[in-house]
C-alpha cells in the first residue's frame, strides 16, 4: 500500500473505533447499538488489516485476545440474562429498571446504567453484544488473510 | 449532572481496544507519542462538532467519544508495546 495510506489510516481507524464505541453507547436511545457500533470498530480494525497487512500491523489482535474478549461479551450477555432469571424470575428481565417492582433495590441500584435515562440493563447488553460483534467480524476478516494462496501451497 | 456511564464504559472500551496498538521495531511504520497526542487533539474536535450525543446535556461535546480515545490511549501506554 502507499505510504499515504500507511500514513493515516491507523489514525482514521482509531476515529472510526471511537464513533463505534459512541453508537455502542448511545444504543439504548438513539438509532444503532451493540451491533452497528461493533461493526464499526470491526470497520477499524479491518481497514487496519487490509492496509499495514497482518505482520506489520500496528493493531495487533492475537488469538488469545479475540477468543478471551469474545467470550467476555457472550457470557456478560448470559451474565445478564441469567441475573433478570435470579432475581425477577424471567431470562433477561430489566432489573435495573424493574417495571414489576419485584427486585430489591439494592439490586436493581447495581444494574442500573448510570445516566439520566435509567436504561437498566439495555446499555450493559449493547456493550456485550459490541465487543461480541467487533471482534467475530474482524475474525472473519483476519482468518481470510492468513490463508494461503493455492498456488504457493502446491510449491510448498 | 454528570452521566457516569458513557465516561465509565467509552474509556473501558477504548482501553480494551489500546492495549492491541503494538508498533513493532522492526517494522517501517513508526507512531510515536506525539502522533497519538495529535489524534487526541483531532478527536476532540469531532467530539465538539458530534455535541452531546445521545441527548445528554452535561457537556458541550460527545463524552464517550472523548473518553474512549483517551481509553485507547491510556491503553496503548499501559499495555500496548
Amino acid at each position: 500500500m502507499s505510504t499515504i495510506l500507511k500514513i493515516l489510516v491507523l489514525p482514521l481507524s482509531l476515529l472510526i473505533m471511537c464513533m463505534g464505541i459512541v453508537t455502542i453507547l448511545g444504543g439504548h436511545i438513539t438509532p444503532g447499538g451493540g451491533f452497528q457500533g461493533g461493526a464499526m470498530i470491526a470497520s477499524g480494525i479491518i481497514f487496519c488489516v487490509i492496509v499495514y497487512g497482518l505482520k506489520d500491523n500496528p493493531l495487533d489482535l492475537s488469538h488469545n485476545f479475540m477468543s478471551a474478549i469474545e467470550s467476555i461479551g457472550a457470557l456478560l450477555y448470559i451474565l445478564l440474562g441469567l441475573a433478570g432469571l435470579v432475581f425477577a424470575g424471567s431470562f433477561l428481565y430489566n432489573i435495573g429498571v424493574d417495571l414489576s417492582n419485584i427486585v430489591p433495590a439494592n439490586i436493581q441500584c447495581i444494574f442500573n446504567y448510570p445516566d439520566i435515562t435509567y436504561a437498566g440493563i439495555i446499555p450493559y447488553l449493547n456493550i456485550a453484544v459490541g465487543l461480541k460483534v467487533a471482534i467475530g467480524l474482524s475474525v472473519i476478516v483476519i482468518t481470510f488473510m492468513q490463508f494461503k494462496p493455492h498456488n504457493k501451497i502446491e510449491n510448498e | 449532572m454528570l452521566n457516569l456511564g458513557p465516561i465509565i464504559f467509552g474509556f473501558l472500551i477504548g482501553f480494551i481496544f489500546g492495549t492491541r496498538i503494538k508498533t513493532k521495531p522492526e517494522s517501517n511504520i513508526k507512531f510515536p507519542l506525539s502522533s497519538f497526542m495529535l489524534i487526541f487533539l483531532v478527536s476532540l474536535f469531532v467530539a465538539w462538532q458530534i455535541g452531546p450525543y445521545p441527548y445528554y446535556a452535561d457537556m458541550p461535546l460527545a463524552s464517550g467519544f472523548v473518553t474512549g480515545i483517551i481509553g485507547i490511549i491510556a491503553g496503548k501506554l499501559v499495555w500496548g508495546r
